[in-house]
């Protein structure tokens, strides 16, 4: 069954690198929403409630990862929608205000496709209706 | 090494995004530098600069490119021990970021290579030691700022842009070519058909079609020539950073003021322009600018002033490059001209334009950057190439100005299309000033060239054939019978006629390159199709104005 993902990133590159991952290998052929900063991205997440899992930049031109993790907060968008923010290293702090935002979980740069599909896995265990 | 990493294919587009993010911070570098030492701030400009740092590092950290990760990592944390120190302690530290800023711009260029720039490693390693010392003392303090400012100094790139190919453009274009000489074709074809048969059904019709094709084309020709049109500022950017490192190993204090860097060039002409214009200006630190202690004998600033500026004018880009240095030497000039056997040209004894004439110099001591047996002649030959024209002012003492004319863009010429013994040639209408009908009694013979008064001038008139090799050899010069017309063509202040036998009409031409192994006479820049598929040649004005034509 195909699956939706959301990659919301300022960084052409990073849509480069996430296609690559997606477009080969075991995540091969599911459905991939690209988003090139928060305002964007949080438009897509509006419109698809079926997203398996979001891949959110933290530092981005208008709206960045937090900003777009507190306003799904504050308006209950799609709850259960598993939202991943991505990170460098010596951003602790964010991490840790990310997950009070309601972030689902962080993947630091650099990461590698193992990374992204050891995440993508944990998300489908949890996903409500993939059991059945 | 790219290859071993998971996206090392990607290497292209990682140069694509970080190369513009390392220019841009090593040029604010510079700039920061600047301002401290005139005394004017500048530190607003570190949070944009540790932003676009810090893209640079992660971008490189996920494609496996750790030295260049490091490097910027470490610039990084020098920005943040920086917002500190003030004084010399802060003055070295700067110049070493300076440096860094360079070193980092030519990693990233060398990433597909796997090349590093020389000097990076040991480079790295006395930053390292900067940052660390810096580290024990700021810790998370400096860390913590530096997300704050980060997230102010993020940039918008706008919603609506679309990164393309530029190879796209380029077979837009030519399609674009095709599309332009079928629609001439059929113009050509109709008008054919319109003159033999009167008054058929649909004529009118056909005619209406006709022009709104012709205009939408245009159209469409406006829009692909500006989708290919780039700010000068892509090539101004990396001079200040450059210019820094010349003016520092000369010893010289000089302030580089750009403007009009939103200027707009076709990609094309400005790919061949960065080298030039870097010409001219290394050219003005080393020879024009003079050292502080002498400035200050004469007076001035012990700073010289060096601008760049550019400005567009109807279909042509002016750009000048000026110093308050000290002028051309024109004594010297004159001199060393002739001792190396340099004829002066058509303009006379004028030295301002002799330092175009190739293989000059009066470079007497060999400088590490201007020495390098490449004068001014090739700047001006580059520019040249382009279409373009360079000329020089220069006052004494009170400084030098090049001004350069160039096209916006070598892909498209409106020209004015002539013919000559049964061949078509295009013209650029750019150069042409005026077409004549040529009254036999109106030229002359003066000691074997021929001339023709035009507008109360004495220009010399050259034969069409003879300038293309077209002629035949049995009609004595002077005898042209037949040329009807000549074309005044004019550049950098020359002007000259070509008698040609008839004048067809204007048309923009899509140039198409000449095949050097062709050999033509280099009084023709490149070939294009006509309107009845026929190949022309495109004439080359500014080379033939430069040649000294044989009677």
């Amino acid at each position: 069954m195909s699956r939706a993902f959301l990659f919301v990133d300022d960084s052409p590159l990073h849509h480069q690198m996430y296609r690559l991952i997606f477009t080969r290998g075991p995540l091969a052929g599911n459905t991939l929403y690209h988003a090139s900063n928060g305002r964007e991205g949080y438009a897509l997440l509006t419109q698809h409630p079926e997203l398996t899992l979001v891949f959110l930049d933290l530092n981005m031109p208008e709206m960045n990862g937090l900003e777009l993790l507190a306003r799904r907060a504050v308006e209950g968008l799609h709850p259960h929608v598993p939202i991943v923010l991505v990170t460098t290293e010596s951003a602790e702090e964010d991490e840790a205000r990310a997950r009070t935002a309601g972030a689902w979980d962080y993947l630091r740069k650099p990461f590698q496709p193992s990374d992204v599909e050891r995440l993508v896995a944990r998300a489908l265990a949890q996903a409500p209706g993939t059991a059945a | 090494m790219p290859g071993d990493n998971a996206f090392g294919e990607l290497i292209d587009e990682y140069v694509v995004e970080c190369l513009p993010l390392a220019e841009r911070a090593a040029d604010a570098l510079v700039e920061l530098e600047r301002r401290r030492r005139a005394g004017t701030g500048g530190e607003e400009l570190l949070g944009s600069i540790e932003g676009w740092l810090h893209t640079v590092k992660g971008n490189s950290a996920m494609m496996g490119l750790a030295a260049i990760q490091e490097a910027a990592h470490v610039l990084e944390d020098l920005c943040a021990a920086l917002a500190d120190q003030r004084g010399p302690t802060g003055e070295a530290l700067l110049a070493l970021m300076v440096e860094g800023g360079g070193l980092l711009v030519d990693q990233v260029r060398g990433a597909p290579t796997g090349a590093a720039p020389e000097g990076s490693a040991a480079w790295l390693s006395r930053a390292r030691e900067r940052a660390g010392a810096d580290h024990a003392g700021n810790g998370r303090g400096a860390d913590r700022r530096r997300g704050e400012r980060r997230r102010g100094g993020a940039e918008s790139d706008g919603a609506n842009v679309v990164r393309v190919d530029f190879r796209r453009l380029d077979t837009l274009l030519e399609v674009l070519g095709e599309g332009l000489i079928e629609q001439a074709a059929l113009v050509e074809a109709f008008r054919r058909v319109s003159r033999r048969t009167a008054a058929v059904p649909g004529m009118p019709d056909l005619d209406r079609a006709i022009l709104a094709l012709e205009k939408t084309m245009k159209r469409l020709e406006e829009i692909v020539m500006a989708t290919r049109l780039l700010p000068i500022s892509t090539v101004f950017g990396r001079f200040p950073r450059l210019l820094r490192g010349v003016a520092e190993g000369e010893g010289k204090r000089v302030r580089l003021l750009m403007a009009g860097g939103d200027t707009a060039l076709d990609k094309a002409v400005l790919d061949r322009l960065g080298e030039p214009l870097l010409h001219l200006l290394t050219n003005a630190v080393v020879h024009g600018i003079e050292s502080p202690a002498e400035r200050r004998r004469a007076g001035k600033p012990e700073e010289g002033v060096l601008s760049l500026a550019a400005i567009s004018r109807s279909g042509r880009v002016a750009i000048e490059v000026a110093d308050d240095g000290r002028g051309l030497d024109e004594e010297r000039i004159r001199a060393r001209a002739a001792a190396m056997g340099i004829e002066p040209g058509a303009e006379g004894a004028d030295p301002q334009g002799l330092i175009f004439q190739p293989g000059f110099s009066t470079a007497e001591s060999v400088s590490g950057l201007a020495g390098r047996g490449v004068g001014l002649d090739v700047a001006a030959a580059a520019v040249r190439a382009l279409g373009g024209t360079i000329a020089v002012r220069s006052q004494g003492g009170q400084g030098s100005a090049f001004l350069l004319d160039l096209p916006l863009t070598l892909a498209i010429v409106r020209s004015l299309i002539v013919e000559v013994d049964q061949e078509r040639y295009a013209v650029p209408i750019a150069q042409v000033v005026a077409t004549v009908r040529a009254d036999p009694k109106a030229l002359h013979q003066i000691n074997h060239r021929g001339v023709a008064v035009w507008r109360g001038d004495l220009i010399q008139v050259t034969d069409g054939g003879e300038l293309l090799g077209t002629g035949s050899d049995v009609e004595p010069p002077g005898e042209r019978r037949g040329r009807r017309f000549y074309v005044v063509i004019s550049s950098g202040g020359r002007r000259r006629g070509i008698l040609v036998d008839r004048l067809i009409g204007h048309m923009d031409v899509v140039v198409k390159g000449l095949d050097p192994a062709l050999g033509r006479p280099d009084v023709v820049s490149g070939t294009t199709i006509l309107g009845d598929g026929r190949v022309a040649c495109i004439l080359d004005p500014v080379r033939i104005l430069e040649q000294r034509v044989p009677a």
